[in-house]
């Protein structure tokens, strides 16, 4: 028998082997390891690969989890997910960081210094569930359940959270979607009444993406379309005053005047009938207001255009013809962040009008069900208090043509700091970051200081949790199950593929027990989460470990759909609107001139990286590793009338605020527009990563709402520059 | 013996965006350290006069040279290239860090871990090729930029891939008369400014292809250094490029057996 060393190495794998069997409790896994070994994911030491569902960004891409002895070690796209064929873009590779960030907020925390000043002691989920309903039932009999707002980033678990906030018998629901996309869902609403119609770039011959930075603002799948479409030769038309990644792989770029979008598109729509390139069939079967179309765009020449964006009117034409002799294999993206005006509104009406003229119905665009629908079910509950109290965000009664699901979040903001038509006095925060996400941050700030009591529920220690009273531990997307959703024809699953860190716990447990105490247990009527998503399932007859084990399931097929009726008023796509009428607005879309910068200002862009995520991902190390400086990006002839060079530390300065950042001389900007990327400036020093990188465009963005969507103007905003 | 297999990465230039999927996901596969990373993509920068601008993006890595200068260099005989899979690999067990191999890429893409200290680069994920998964980088691209695989397999995507390229280059690097021969293949690699002919090897172009200096930056971070400190420095650190010979294949003077 061979004499065995023991080496410092095998020491420590032998009391490590030790160490984690007396930790899992004489060998017996915890509760995921053990559903995920009987569903066959897991084998007998704790290794597999779990399929779930990324949420690093809104665009849920498939994903397989290896899990190694209990700890998720890396993440892969799963390749029966119509949202990532296999692939992950860097966020979602990144995604196991987040989990494991050395920042997790692992015990729920209760404020014992200032708001702001940081200091927070954990505390039993008992303890600080009951402090939040206390607080929470205190403003409700003293000022109505109306005085208690809630908010949260669109998610999975968003049907339980509005049972919170409905149960409880507040109207004020806030979103993320007016800070993003309210111009173009409302814009679809209105023509072709559905959000957002499906895009299919498997026939496309040519694209207009306007302000659609694909390639950095990533949808995997969509920007894996787009990439293998220009592979296949498809022309892309790419606008947008900065010369992004995008537009490093665009057939023709146009750096038109910022705000003139519209212009460019009416310019468009005006070439295509004067010239008769339009599909007349398809126009006379199924579409409403040509007519009246054609004439109020009669004046919109090239020629006219030209003048307002900066485009040749020869180009402008050009490109008209193209779109219409490509059709049907044509397409205009109606982009996602598509709030940069007071005017984007009527942009992306002459967006939808545009396709609509083409007739590409059915071959690059087709119908899309939203999120309901597939034949699930769900836990019984009673029906929703009546709330008599508008809501603080104008919707309807500003707004009538914003869905309340969708709401103007900056508008709640504002109102709250008014106190108009009444006063708010808590907020409940989930999964959302409004002091760095909405516009003009001190605003926000005196918000919170008219709030006698703020909660967050987050991973993280984020910006607004720093603010917070009291911050709720969630467990991340690879530690949960939240509640099932269909996409297409299929369901797919997110499910914890590891324990949760700490004493975190999943937003369906944390709103259960919240309701509990809150009286409003009726409205959480299951025991656990697997509970919830097998009451979600019955009506189908599907187990729920068969999902678990592929991840997705079949659904029956409903049969032939019509594709051809809209859930307009009219059943038809509407060119002309009479609802828009009905409430004094253009019934089709004319321009309108924005604001522009006076003498020495310049137009502040936002954008996205293909690396973060709007607000929640700068702590991410991984991210971080692999991410640009954050700097404020500028044409190098306006840097030399500045007198300022690269990597100069300059000051940005609007009407409400003013930043310090490093320059990034550019030629991939316009002369009149500069550009920071979001999400930095973080003012929580919880974020030890994140904490003291970049400036947040937050303190200089000043608040406007397009009248029509409400969706925030983001680049209307005008600032100076100067040596710091 | 004749190499088993003649593994090589096909790269799609006009199909990176420089999104770093690839990277992060390295990074995590085979738990490179914070402070290190095993490969790039480098950016070549804005070219151009407006508004007719153009960028390009190219993704590299250990390049697996058929004349590997850092074998040659290696005194433990750590540094290896494989004999089946024709992988250059560094076996770390047997690896005493001295670092002359570093030195000897020309292409810069090795790192002394110094926590361990031992040399470490790109292994093609030789782990992950043993149980049929392709790299990990070539796995997430979104892009479908990466390509790898098999070059002695005519039916393999890069060998399909590189049938049907209109030009394919590779960076060779020339010392004395030896060429690396590296086993990168970049497709749709634009002409620009830094890349031009020169008569010196046949059809032979000169590019930059440095380290990024972006994307080594120290563990404890930029942020940490006041910001005028950290201009400075990295502004310094973006001259520092090494320049290389690069040898431009046309199509039909292709170096492996279909």
């Amino acid at each position: 028998m061979p004499k065995t060393e023991i080496t410092r190495r095998n020491f420590l794998k032998l009391s490590g082997a030790a160490a984690s069997a007396f930790a899992v409790g004489q060998f017996i896994p915890p509760p995921v390891a053990r559903a995920a070994r009987a569903v066959g994911s897991l084998d007998a030491n704790g290794s597999g690969y779990i399929s779930t569902m990324c949420e690093m960004c809104v665009w849920r891409c498939g994903v397989r989890a290896k899990v190694v002895e209990e700890r998720v070690v890396k993440l892969e796209g799963n390749s029966e997910h119509p949202h990532s064929h296999g692939r992950l873009c860097a966020r979602g590779q990144s995604g196991l960081m987040n989990t494991y960030d050395p920042d997790r907020v692992l015990t729920p925390l209760i404020r014992v210094g200032k708001r702001g000043e940081g200091k927070f002691r954990p505390a039993p989920w008992t303890e600080a569930l009951d402090l939040v309903a206390e607080n929470m039932l205190k403003i409700k009999n003293t000022y109505g359940p109306e005085a208690m707002v809630f908010s949260s980033t669109h998610n999975l678990s968003q049907p339980q959270f509005e049972n919170l906030l409905y149960g409880f018998g507040s109207p004020n629901y806030g979103t993320q979607r007016s800070l993003c996309f309210n111009a173009m869902i409302v814009a679809n609403l209105i023509t072709y009444g559905m959000e957002e119609p499906a895009r299919d770039y498997g026939q496309l011959q040519y694209l207009i993406l306007t302000g659609r930075n694909l390639t950095e603002a990533i949808s995997t799948s969509e920007t894996t379309d787009l990439m293998d479409a220009i592979s296949r030769g498809a022309k892309v038309v790419y606008i947008d005053p900065r010369f992004t990644k995008t537009a490093a792989k665009a057939s023709e770029w146009c750096p038109i005047r910022p705000g003139t979008d519209l212009a460019f598109h009416l310019a468009l729509i005006n070439v295509i009938i004067a010239e008769k390139l339009y599909n007349q069939s398809f126009i006379e079967q199924y579409t409403l207001g040509f007519d009246q179309l054609a004439s109020a765009v009669a004046g919109y020449t090239p020629e006219w255009a030209a003048s307002l964006t900066g485009a040749d009117a020869e180009v402008i034409r050009r490109i008209g013809r193209e779109f219409a002799s490509a059709a049907p294999y044509a397409l205009a993206h109606n982009g996602w962040r598509t709030s940069n005006f007071i005017n984007s509104f009527p942009t992306e009406r002459a967006i939808t009008i545009l396709n609509a003229l083409v007739g590409n119905w059915g071959v690059t665009m087709f119908p899309s069900g939203g999120e309901g629908g597939g034949g699930l079910g769900s836990p019984p509950q009673p029906a929703y208090p009546r709330v008599s109290a508008q809501r603080l965000d104008g919707v309807p009664w500003k707004y009538p043509f914003v869905p309340l699901k969708i709401g103007v979040f900056q508008q709640l903001r504002d109102s709250i700091v008014e106190g108009q038509p009444y006063e708010a006095h808590g907020w409940f925060i989930s999964r959302q970051n409004p002091v760095l996400s909405l516009p003009d941050r001190q605003k926000t700030l005196e918000a919170f200081s008219k709030m006698d009591f703020i909660v967050t529920v987050d991973i993280l220690m984020n910006d607004t949790g720093w603010f917070s009273d009291v911050v709720l531990p969630e467990a991340s997307y690879l530690e949960r199950f939240d509640p099932l959703v269909p996409l297409g024809e299929r369901i797919f699953i997110r499910q914890p593929v590891i324990e949760p860190q700490g004493d975190a716990r999943s937003a369906l447990w944390i709103y259960k027990e919240l309701g509990n105490r809150l009286g409003l247990g009726d409205f959480f009527q299951y025991t656990d989460e697997e509970d919830y998503l097998r009451q979600q399932l019955a009506p189908l007859n599907i187990a729920l470990d068969e999902l678990r084990l592929r991840g997705y399931i079949e659904l029956p097929s409903n049969g032939e759909t019509n594709n051809y009726q809209w859930s307009t008023p009219s059943g038809k796509i509407e060119l002309f609107s009479a609802a828009l009428e009905g409430q004094n607005f253009d019934p089709i879309p004319v321009w309108q001139e924005p604001p522009q910068p006076k003498g020495g200002e310049f137009y502040l862009l936002t954008g996205k990286v293909g690396q973060h995520t709007q607000f929640g991902t700068q702590n991410n190390l991984l991210l971080h590793k692999y991410e640009d400086v954050p700097r404020l990006w500028m044409a190098p002839d306006a840097a030399q009338n500045l007198g300022l060079k690269d990597w100069d530390l300059v000051e940005v300065t609007s009407q409400i605020g003013s930043v310090q950042v490093a320059l990034q001389v550019t030629s991939a900007i316009r002369s009149d527009c500069v550009y920071l990327t979001p999400g930095f400036g973080h003012l929580s020093m919880g974020l030890r990563t994140a904490y003291g990188v970049g400036a947040s465009d937050s303190q200089l963005h000043i608040s406007y709402a397009d009248p029509i969507s409400g969706g925030q103007a983001l680049s209307q905003t005008f600032v100076s520059v100067k040596k710091a | 013996m004749p190499q088993k297999n003649h593994y090589a990465f096909v790269i799609d230039v006009a199909r990176c965006i420089d999104c770093r999927a690839c990277l992060v996901a390295c990074s995590v596969e085979n738990n490179v350290p914070l402070k290190h990373t095993r490969i790039w993509v480098h950016d070549q920068g804005i070219q151009g006069d407006w508004p007719n601008l153009s960028r390009t993006f190219i993704p590299y890595n250990c390049m697996h040279c058929d004349n590997p200068p850092c074998t040659e260099v290696c005194v433990s005989g750590a540094t290896y290239k494989d004999p089946v899979s024709g992988l250059v690999l560094v076996d770390q067990e047997a690896c005493i860090g001295c670092g002359y191999c570093v030195e000897a890429c020309p292409y810069g893409v090795r790192y002394i871990d110094q926590a361990r200290g031992v040399v470490d680069k790109c292994n093609a994920c030789a782990q992950r090729l043993e149980i049929g998964l392709e790299p990990a980088c070539v796995a997430t691209c979104v892009g479908k930029s990466r390509m790898f695989g098999d070059l002695n397999d005519p039916n393999s995507e890069v060998s399909v891939a590189l049938r049907n390229a209109s030009s394919i280059v590779r960076l060779d690097y020339e010392q004395g008369r030896t060429d690396t021969d590296p086993n990168i293949y970049y497709l749709n690699l634009p002409q620009t400014d830094s890349i031009h002919s020169s008569d010196t090897f046949g059809q032979v172009a000169q590019a930059s292809l440095p380290r990024d200096p972006h994307y080594t930056v120290s563990e404890e971070g930029w942020k940490k250094v006041a910001i005028p400190l950290m201009a400075a420095a990295m502004g310094g650190a973006f001259l520092v490029q090494a320049i290389f010979f690069i040898k431009q294949l046309v199509e039909g003077e292709k170096e492996f057996d279909e």
